[in-house]
């Protein structure tokens, strides 16, 4: 997110505190693509993502006063509360998601991230504002790599992640922590 | 608490609390923490900022024109009431539902024994032994809008028969729970009873199926715990729902 960008929508988040209605559409009608594009990966269901986007809409109007730039990029304060929306809604009974989730599904949209596929690297390191974490994420081993992607991109959990990429829990869990700390170490020293 | 003044737990935990691993009673107790704690929250910021960037390489999706409409309803009249009603699922394919209706009605006659045996030829006129019965097809609330439940009830019965065409078994400890959705919006549905645990079996309702059902053109089912919802409205995500027509 350029600096520029990142004014604008500063300045809308704080139109919005001032319960400036038209600035609020602007705001949705800037961010909600991207919004529902991370839900919509972590959900699987349009129909569940868009309902997360406009709870997390309502939620992003009435506590616009709350925002503080100082604290979060306006993209990044978004995001979060759309990810963590999500991650709630997760706990949920998973019936559905369960039945969508089954090995028989031939076009799983995991394979995508699961594999040694480049994919959304690339595509970070493309971003100006993404190209230190994706620098960072390169340089993680490939294990590491896979599990932070698989729980960012498709909000899976330890156990599902364990699962779907075929290592016990604990050997996961540790991927996961050391993964993290790397990559706090490594955007730290560029 | 074991947390406090461990700041390399606390970062670990705040780190695993924005990618999104850190799950179940673990997750609720570091959000009450984080409620309540500032420099907490500072580190979760920095998380969010180190990860946040990863969303920039997800595919945006439009998100289609019911979702401002709905948005804008909630916030503009400055009430923000957030609910049930209001939900978006609830109200998705609404206008969907009718299509197939004659087809399932078909169906569920025919399920019905030992009243109606046949299936009527002429729709205008009843056939002979037909009863004067409440109809109700319910199809998924996701893609596909799948027949999933079908219910029946004579006018004058108290009980609902029910067939559970594809709604698969309740997650466990879970089951499924039939509401009656009033014609007029805003007001909160009404539980009709839970489903039985079998294919076919029946609902025992709170009065006759006149009294019980005439307020309600439509039926939804959501997935609660075990012995129903304890806020007497739905918690769980409602999964099927359709209409609930007079048959006479």
């Amino acid at each position: 997110m350029d600096p520029a960008q990142n004014k604008l929508l500063e300045g809308l988040l704080t139109a919005c505190a001032r319960r400036d209605q038209a600035a609020f559409a602007r705001l949705y009608q800037l961010t909600a693509p991207k919004l529902l594009g991370v839900a919509v990966r972590i959900l699987r269901r349009e129909d569940w993502a868009e309902e997360v986007l406009q709870d997390c809409f309502v939620s992003i109007w009435n506590h616009a006063g709350s925002y503080s730039a100082g604290l979060s990029a306006p993209m990044t304060w978004m995001t979060s509360i759309v990810r963590n929306r999500c991650l709630d809604w997760l706990r949920r009974p998973k019936l559905e998601v369960v039945l969508e989730r089954s090995d028989d599904d031939a076009e799983d949209p995991l394979d995508e991230m699961a594999s040694e596929d480049p994919g959304p690297l690339d595509r970070l390191a493309r971003l100006a504002d993404a190209r230190a974490l994706a620098d960072c994420l390169g340089r993680l081993e490939v294990k590491q790599r896979q599990a932070i992607m698989l729980a960012f991109y498709d909000g899976l959990s330890h156990s599902e992640l364990a699962s779907h990429m075929r290592q016990p829990l604990g050997t996961v869990k540790t991927w996961v922590r050391r993964g993290l700390e790397r990559l706090k170490g490594c955007l730290g020293s560029v | 608490m074991r947390y406090r003044n461990n700041a390399k737990l606390q970062d670990k935990l705040a780190a695993e609390y924005v990618l999104g691993t850190l799950r179940g009673r673990a997750r609720l107790r570091f959000q009450a923490w984080l409620r309540d704690d500032a420099a907490l929250r500072r580190t979760v910021a920095e998380w969010e900022a180190r990860l946040a960037p990863m969303a920039a390489a997800v595919a945006e999706v439009s998100p289609p024109r019911r979702v401002w409409r709905a948005i804008e309803s909630r916030i503009g009249t400055g009430a923000a009431k957030s609910g049930f009603w209001e939900s978006l699922a609830f109200w998705r394919g609404w206008g969907l539902i009718a299509t197939g209706c004659a087809a399932a009605l078909i169906g569920a006659l025919a399920l019905q024994k030992p009243q109606i045996v046949e299936v009527p030829q002429v729709v205008e006129v009843p056939v002979r032994g037909m009863q004067a019965s409440y109809i109700a097809i319910l199809h998924a609330t996701q893609e596909g809008q799948k027949l999933v439940f079908v219910a029946y009830a004579p006018r004058d019965s108290d009980e609902l028969w029910v067939k559970n065409v594809a709604l698969g078994d309740a997650p466990a400890a879970h089951g499924y729970e039939l509401w009656g959705l009033p014609a007029t919006a805003g007001e909160p549905p009404r539980s009709l009873g839970m489903l039985p645990k079998v294919e076919k079996g029946t609902i025992k309702l709170a009065a006759v199926a006149d009294q019980s059902l005439k307020d309600f053109p439509a039926l939804a089912i959501s997935i609660e715990p075990a012995g129903g919802s304890k806020t007497g409205l739905p918690t769980g995500p409602v999964i099927a729902k359709g209409d609930c027509l007079k048959f006479w």
